[in-house]
């Protein structure tokens, strides 16, 4: 062994620390928002609070333990014709839990939802208080308002939650048009798409210009939402907008740590882009299960935005919290894509992508720009998981969750051309929410939708919509 | 804390049916990315398919067994053929991300409520595991391995495994010395030379593919037989990528890595696993634990093995890419 292979040794045991020292990081920062985000209250908990006659009063926000368990009931209001059943959740309903240990009662929130949290032993009868529906809405003929939860006493996997829906409404009542729903889908996935597309632009950048396929990138996402979260809900509750830059510049932070501490040693040193690529899966298993261990299973929503009335737009309706996002995140997308085409850095940062000998030989500091790429890169994502978070709820694995999704983005868009990220994160996101409307009867499997164009589209036109043939191998 | 329950039960999941699974399902993974170097995230859809081609048949239409067993190799294939025609002719990260998208495709079915009627949803199907129990010939009741007890079932699903196991890996280390091996390890290094030389490369790719997708699905198959379950969630892509740290650990394109990976690796997840769980017990005449809570509680212990999981793959492939056992030669880190 030479002493050059010896260098290499010493270099990849620096690395290899550095990963560790990473993780060791994790389990330091995460705690600062972990311990208190479990003592923070969210909407979906309001029932166990209000049951004040509950014996499963217990510190709000926690898991449920060994001897508890959660009863999640949720009540839609169902509108159905011939070829299309609309369900709409209905908020302000009283539910009640009698069982064992005396009864638990809880009021859905906006999202027709409602935890009751219960000893695990014998059965419940959760019935639904009809005198609470809206005047409108009546309980149909055939839709039950008592149903029976029995917990058995062995051993349960999971947290054992139970999961008791209503379904009530004049199943005659509303004639709807199918067209009629085409808008509101439209404008869904429109929404969608330009989320994803802030997620995904910084993967497309990073893959341009280092050729590595981020699988941590998730993760990324997610930490933006995580921060947010704890500065919003946990420690010093600030207002949702003067949160959001903090968990912004922790995903850039992060991102940017990624690169220089541990993506840049290693391409010095010549490893494959593979083994990057697995590297970065590493990476995220291990990430997101810090996340997990510290933030717990749930879905968490943000202090404001929730529940807000819809604004009326005729056709379709938009709530304030889904507008604003939709503002945000289309100046972010034009301004990033302004920025590219424009300004010095982003011409230099298209350079790199198209050619990094090239690009290096004019001049531009290869490794600065790349590390601007991974700064920018991890803010939009960042930016985007806050978005997520603020629509759909705050949860551990949420960044992993639409990775798929935008890497779907960025293939089917061109790898490796950030204007292709924002044409493939449309084409999925339009796909993902159409599918709810083609198959509303099939609305969990929507994923599909998008996933299945990605294997037509890459069947048709490999190299994606504005990908070029070279790089198709 | 009690050593030898912690000891025994980490050393039996190591060997367990369980352990078996694995094997199989990383021995398929190690044809495709060891030797071919085909970049394939979605072997956890082989498995998928080769546990629910065994379960649905059974468990809904009451067809026999070897029927069904015939099905699993059946979807496989045919799996396989519809990841490569399309894939196959480009670039690796397509294979990985076209891979990736179909192998979450079929969890997501097999997940639907739609298609409860048919794959049981998240509750998944049981009841299909009885034609094993009933050609078991052992007592039902088991044996007691050191403080570790094993009812018949397992043993006997474990002895055929491992026989299945024995089977496969001669299997593969011939195959591999072959001159069919030698051309699938030349398109892992030179694809092009491999071509100049007037080997079809596509054809080897798909064969590889059927091969090590048919071993994926077996793997599988002994999964929900161990489990007496078939559930959508043992099938998400952690288990792809808990196939990619084994065959890592084990050494890449070696015919032991497999068994080696998976030994290391079940042993290390379920020692950090159980040590915790006894280390955050609390009994009512013990009502402290050995942890305090405010580091690790009951709850949420079990992460902790994942975590470790996570950052051991990263870490191996930075420090020792060939894998603990593994030859660096045969390293397929840099299939293009």
């Amino acid at each position: 062994m030479g002493p050059r292979d010896e260098h290499t040794v010493t270099q990849r045991r620096r690395i290899g620390l550095w990963t560790l020292l990473v993780m060791v990081a994790f389990s330091f920062v995460a705690p600062m928002f972990g311990a208190r985000a479990t003592a923070a209250e969210t909407p979906p908990s309001v029932g166990r609070a209000s049951g004040g006659t509950a014996t499963g009063v217990r510190e709000p926000g926690v898991q449920a333990t060994d001897d508890e368990a959660d009863i999640v009931v949720s009540v839609v209001e169902q509108q159905r014709t011939d070829d299309v059943t609309v369900n709409k959740p209905l908020p302000g309903v009283k539910i009640t839990a009698t069982g064992a240990a005396g009864p638990v009662t809880g009021t859905t929130d906006a999202t027709g939802k409602v935890t009751l949290t219960v000893p695990k032993q014998g059965d419940y009868e959760v019935v639904l208080d009809t005198a609470s529906l809206p005047t409108e809405v009546e309980a149909g003929p055939d839709s039950p308002t008592t149903f029976t939860v029995s917990f058995s006493s062995g051993v349960t996997i999971g947290s054992g939650a139970k999961t008791v829906n209503f379904f009530v409404g004049d199943t005659e009542r509303a004639a709807i048009n199918r067209w009629e729903l085409l808008p509101q889908t439209l404008v869904n996935g429109v929404k969608f798409s330009l989320v994803i597309a802030m997620c995904a632009i910084g993967l497309s950048l990073i893959y341009g210009t280092t050729g590595l396929t981020n699988f941590a990138h998730g993760e990324i996402v997610t930490i933006g939402a995580l921060v947010t979260f704890w500065l919003n809900q946990g420690g010093p509750e600030l207002h949702l907008l003067v949160a959001t830059p903090f968990g912004v510049a922790a995903s850039a932070l992060m991102a940017g740590g990624f690169e220089s501490r541990i993506w840049r040693p290693l391409r010095r040193r010549g490893i494959s882009l593979t083994s990057m690529m697995i590297v970065s899966i590493g990476l995220a298993i291990g990430i997101r299960y810090v996340y997990l261990f510290f933030f717990g299973g749930r879905n968490r929503r943000f202090r404001q935005y929730v529940g807000d009335p819809e604004i009326d737009f005729g056709p379709f309706g938009v709530t304030p919290r889904d507008l604003g996002i939709m503002a945000v995140s289309s100046v972010v997308v034009v301004g990033v894509s302004l920025f590219l085409l424009r300004a010095r850095l982003g011409k230099a940062i298209r350079a790199v992508s198209d050619n990094p000998d090239l690009a290096s030989a004019t001049g531009i500091n290869t490794n600065r720009i790349i590390l601007t790429v991974w700064l920018i890169g991890g803010a939009l994502a960042g930016l985007g998981g806050v978005m997520l978070g603020a629509a759909t709820g705050t949860q551990w694995d949420m960044g992993n969750i639409i990775l798929l999704l935008m890497f779907a983005a960025i293939t089917v868009g061109g790898l490796g051309n950030p204007f292709g990220a924002l044409v493939g994160a449309f084409v999925i996101g339009m796909f993902t929410e159409l599918w709810t409307w083609v198959f509303p009867n099939v609305v969990e499997l929507k994923t599909l939708g998008a996933l299945i164009s990605l294997v037509v589209i890459l069947l048709v036109r490999p190299q994606g919509f504005l990908g070029r043939k070279e790089r198709i191998g | 804390m009690k050593w030898d329950l912690i000891l025994s039960n980490s050393f039996y999941t190591a060997i367990s049916a369980n352990a078996v699974a694995y094997i199989l399902v990383a021995s398929g993974l190690n044809v495709h990315f060891g030797y071919t170097g085909l970049l394939n995230f979605g072997q956890a859809g082989f498995a998928a398919i080769g546990a629910y081609s065994l379960s649905i048949p059974i468990n809904r239409f009451d067809w026999p067994w070897p029927l069904s067993m015939l099905l699993v190799v059946v979807m496989a294939v045919l799996l396989a053929l519809l990841l490569g025609i399309p894939t196959l002719r480009l670039r690796a990260d397509y294979l990985a991300i076209v891979t990736i998208a179909v192998a979450e495709i079929i969890r997501l079915f097999l997940n639907s409520v739609r298609f409860t009627w048919l794959t049981g949803g998240n509750d998944g199907l049981q009841g299909f595991t009885r034609f094993m129990e009933n050609i078991n010939p052992l007592p039902a009741d088991g044996i007691t391995l050191w403080a570790q007890k094993v009812d018949g079932y397992r043993l006997w699903l474990l002895m055929i495994g491992w026989l299945l196991v024995a089977v496969i890996s001669t299997g593969i280390w011939a195959l591999m010395r072959s001159p069919w091996g030698r051309v699938l390890k030349s398109i892992r290094e030179d694809e092009d030379a491999a071509r100049s030389l007037g080997k079809n490369v596509f054809a080897h790719k798909m064969q590889s593919l059927i091969i090590g997708g048919f071993i994926g699905a077996l793997g599988g198959m002994w999964l929900v037989l161990d489990k007496q379950s078939s559930q959508p969630q043992d099938f998400s892509t952690t288990l792809t990528f808990f196939c990619y740290t084994i065959i890592i650990l084990g050494g890449v394109a070696s015919a032991k890595g497999p068994i080696v990976g998976t030994m290391i690796f079940l042993f290390v997840i379920q020692f950090v696993d159980i040590t915790l769980q006894q280390a955050t017990r609390t009994t009512p005449q013990d009502p402290t634990p050995l942890i305090p809570t405010w580091i690790v509680d009951q709850n949420n212990f079990s992460q902790i093995r994942y975590i470790v999981a996570g950052f051991a793959l990263a870490t191996l492939v930075i420090v020792r890419p060939q894998g603990i056992f593994g030859d660096k030669r045969e390293q397929a880190f840099d299939v293009r």
